[in-house]
Formats: structure tokens, C-alpha cells, sequence
């Protein structure tokens, strides 16, 4: 069993009455011959990895060997308890989740790739940000990922999820849209509504280029990140308002496949253009490339 | 349909900083270390495009030298991978180049590598997502798709036949 599209994701979830989240175990569950409690319980030790990640880096204040980032996931949680924060507290414990979950990346820590390690922020943001805030059960985030992946395997099979090959729109681009549909699923939305939700996030993020500063997967990737767990949250409530996407999702795929296609090869995670060829940008790099095999 | 799973997606469990750079390298790294039967005693590595560009900071090298020695992708030893390789007496050097002429895709290596009189030449490209695939085996085409939830060592052990044994002039025939 296969699912091609948005749109055959949906007719399957209305035609079984089932979520996103439901419909895709059961495929992972006729493809691989396991059982849906052990495809399960290795979703939730992915969950728990996250949860680590997130322990973990949201305490630690020390830089990357390359000295470009660290430290921010403490700063934001500091300002976030103590402060009223303008963007509220599920867009701000998300966003100091997700920088702590990227900066550890950065370190060569341990993280879950979602669609990819560049974009292993934005879901384990948007879900212990709605743990946090909400008391969404462990179970019920295990089916967020579930929901997730369904979005991010349509659109990883219809256009492409790295930035080597589609830019940062193509990384996180896909995490933020599979984020929103998972927060629509999470507080009750209908598949349609999902999936609205990840077309409203993507088509915000369309065009962003993969321009890593020397190469490194800090400036701005870890920002970025950031910014689509508060893309994922306003995406997943308009849609819950009600609002459609009025390109359907699968054209907006398209569009970034064909965005994508386009992009030169200079912005695609070559390190050769956009940030990363700005004078600072450049500076980082001779820096870099001085030291001895450049790191450590 | 070349992602089949929701783990291809949500997933692996991975050192940072990139599935394409660093987890998808690593899978093509343990694909050789599958097939020579551990690791290898000498690699010559050629880098591709995008890989040729950032492979310092994404830390590829690492990986794929990490990946021939066996680590997996979750191992926080690949970090020290080239230090590792160096106290296990593992000679390896690496080559850059900007198009690969086998194959279009910007993450692209080759290996030529050799272990126990055997050598092997492999070309491997990650896709994304940690998702990897090898499409060059000794002189041949092929299209051997690699995810991280697999067993590589029952991946490649159908090709294990195709190893060429060394000649004593360093050049190599079929075996």
C-alpha cells in the first residue's frame, strides 16, 4: 500500500473514517509486517530521544566548535519564564525547545531527523511546547509524529526534503508544513484541515534558499527553525479557523519542486551564496578553514 | 517512491548536524564496511559538488570514515572518527571535485577501498532524510537504496562476490 498525494491521503482518511496519524500506521503496518505496538513503541523512543535532546540542550551554555551559535536555547527559556513574552507561550516554549534540539545539532549531539537533522527543530518544538502548555499525553504526541510523517512522506516522494537538493524551503519548508498538520490533528482538526495547515506553512516558506554560512549548519539554520515552529502554530490555527489554502496542497508541493529545480546551484547548501557569501559569512568561513582540518 | 516508511521521515536517531552530509554518509560508509567484511585498511575518497563544498562542516569525512569503521549512525564516536581511524591504522585521503560524472545528484562520494588483498570501488549518494543509495559497484550500474532501519549487512551481501582481489602491481582483476 502506497499513498501518492494530499489528496489520496485524505479520501483514505475519510473513506476508513480514520486521522492521518491512524492511516499512516496502518500502511507502515502492511508494508513492514510489524505490529502496530512495535511500530509504536519505536515512534515513542524517537519521542523520547527528542525529549532528551530538548533536556539536555535547553541547560547548556556552550558554543559550537566553530564558535557561531550556542547558548540562545537558555537565553530564550530565561526571557520566556520571567518575562510576558509578545509571541505567547506555546510560540515561545517552542521556540526555545527548538533551538536547543538545533543547537545540540550543531554540536554533533544526538537529535532525530525530521524530515532532516537541519530541520530537527520544528517538530519537537511544536509538540513539548503542546505537552507543556496543553498536557498533551506522550501517546497522543507519538501520533503527532505519526501524522507528521505522513506529510513529510508525500512531499518527500513528490519534490525533495534536503537542501543540497531543494534549499531551505525543501528542509524547513517540509518540517514546518508536517508540524502545522500534526498541531491540527493534535486539537481535533479533520484531515482536510491538516492538511490545509501544511500547505498554509509551506506556501510561507516557498523559495527559501540553503545558504549555510562556511557550511556549518548553525547561521541561520538554527533560526530558522525557530520561525517555522511559529509558522507551524499561525498555519494550524488559521486553518483551524476554517481558512483553505487556495493552491491545493500537492500544487503547492509541485510549485516547490519546480522552485526548487530552478534554484542555482550557489544557494543550495554550497555555502557559496546568499548568507553565507556576506562579508561576515565569509570571515566565519577563513576562520574556519585555518584551523587545522577546520574544526576542534 | 524512493521514501517507503514514516521512519524514513521521523528519523533516524542520529548524531547532528546533517541527515545528508553526516547519517546518509555514514549508511554508505557501513554499506563498504558490510561488504569488505570490516573495516577497510586504506580508502581514497572523492567528494562531489555539495559534499566537496561544506564536507568540513557538516562533518561528511567524519561520517563516512566513521561509517567504514562500523559506527552506526546514532554512534557519538563518529565525532573522532578520524582520530579513531588513525590510531586503528586506517590511511585514508580525500579528494575534491565539483560535478560527479556518474551520477546527478549534488551529495555524492566515491570510494576505492581495500581490506585483506580485496579491493573495491563504490559510489554512494545521500538523498536526504538519512536516506542513501549506492549506484556504482566495481565498474557497475547499480541502484542499491540504503535506509538507516535496514540490516546494511544483509544489503550487501549479495555483491560481496563482486570484490576484486589485488594483483602484487596494485592493479586488479575479476576474482
Amino acid at each position: 500500500m502506497k499513498i501518492e498525494s494530499m489528496k489520496e491521503l485524505i479520501q483514505q482518511c475519510e473513506e476508513e473514517g480514520k486521522t492521518i496519524s491512524e492511516v499512516m500506521l496502518d500502511m507502515e503496518v502492511e508494508n513492514s509486517g510489524k505490529t502496530h505496538e512495535a511500530l509504536i513503541d519505536k515512534m515513542t523512543a524517537r519521542l523520547q530521544q527528542m525529549k532528551d535532546t530538548i533536556d539536555l540542550g535547553i541547560q547548556d551554555p556552550s558554543s559550537s566548535p566553530s564558535g557561531i551559535s550556542g547558548g540562545d536555547a537558555l537565553r530564550v527559556n530565561e526571557y520566556v519564564k520571567k518575562e510576558s513574552i509578545l509571541s505567547g507561550n506555546y510560540i515561545g516554549d517552542a521556540m526555545s525547545f527548538s533551538i536547543a534540539t538545533s543547537e545540540s545539532n550543531a554540536k554533533m549531539g544526538i537529535i532525530v531527523a525530521t524530515p532532516t537533522a537541519g530541520a530537527a527543530g520544528v517538530l519537537p518544538g511544536v509538540l513539548f511546547s503542546l505537552h507543556k502548555n496543553d498536557n498533551t499525553p506522550f501517546e497522543k504526541l507519538v501520533e503527532g509524529l505519526f501524522t507528521a510523517s505522513a506529510l513529510g512522506y508525500v512531499i518527500a516522494n513528490r519534490s525533495f526534503i534536503s537542501g543540497a537538493a531543494g534549499g531551505c524551503q525543501a528542509e524547513v519548508g517540509s518540517a514546518t508544513a508536517m508540524a502545522a498538520g500534526a498541531i491540527v490533528e493534535l486539537k481535533g482538526g479533520s484531515p482536510e484541515q491538516a492538511v490545509h495547515a501544511a500547505a498554509i506553512a509551506l506556501k510561507s516558506l516557498l523559495g527559501l534558499v540553503c545558504d549555510p554560512v562556511a557550511g556549518l549548519v548553525e547561521v541561520p539554520c538554527i533560526k530558522r527553525n525557530v520561525m517555522g515552529t511559529a509558522i507551524a502554530f499561525s498555519a494550524a490555527d488559521l486553518s483551524l479557523a476554517g481558512v483553505k489554502s487556495r493552491i491545493p496542497c500537492d500544487e503547492v508541493i509541485k510549485a516547490m519542486y519546480d522552485i526548487g529545480s530552478e534554484m542555482p546551484r550557489t544557494l543550495k547548501e554550497t555555502a557559496l551564496g546568499g548568507l553565507a557569501a556576506t562579508e561576515t559569512g565569509q570571515q566565519v568561513k577563513e576562520r574556519m578553514f585555518k584551523k587545522k582540518g577546520g574544526f576542534e | 517512491m524512493e521514501f517507503k516508511s514514516c521512519f524514513d521521515i521521523i528519523g533516524p536517531i542520529m548524531v547532528g548536524p546533517s541527515s545528508s552530509h553526516t547519517a546518509g554518509v555514514v549508511s554508505i560508509g557501513n554499506f563498504i564496511y558490510e561488504l569488505l567484511g570490516g573495516p577497510p585498511e586504506y580508502a581514497s575518497i572523492t567528494l562531489y559538488e555539495s559534499f566537496s563544498e561544506t564536507h568540513l562542516g557538516h562533518g561528511t569525512d567524519k561520517a563516512l570514515v566513521g561509517g567504514m569503521l562500523g559506527m552506526r549512525t546514532n554512534d557519538s564516536n563518529i565525532k573522532s572518527a578520524v582520530e579513531i581511524a588513525n590510531k586503528r591504522g586506517f590511511i585514508f585521503d580525500i579528494h575534491l571535485q565539483d560535478y560527479c560524472p556518474y551520477f546527478s545528484h549534488p551529495n555524492t562520494v566515491k570510494v576505492e577501498a581495500g581490506r585483506q588483498g580485496y579491493t573495491m570501488v563504490a559510489g554512494g549518494a545521500s538523498l536526504g532524510g538519512g536516506l542513501s543509495k549506492i549506484f556504482l559497484l566495481n565498474g557497475k550500474t547499480v541502484d542499491i537504496p540504503i535506509s538507516t532501519n535496514e540490516n546494511i549487512s544483509k544489503l550487501a551481501q549479495p555483491y560481496m562476490c563482486s570484490l576484486k582481489r589485488q594483483t602484487s602491481l596494485g592493479g586488479s582483476y575479476e576474482d
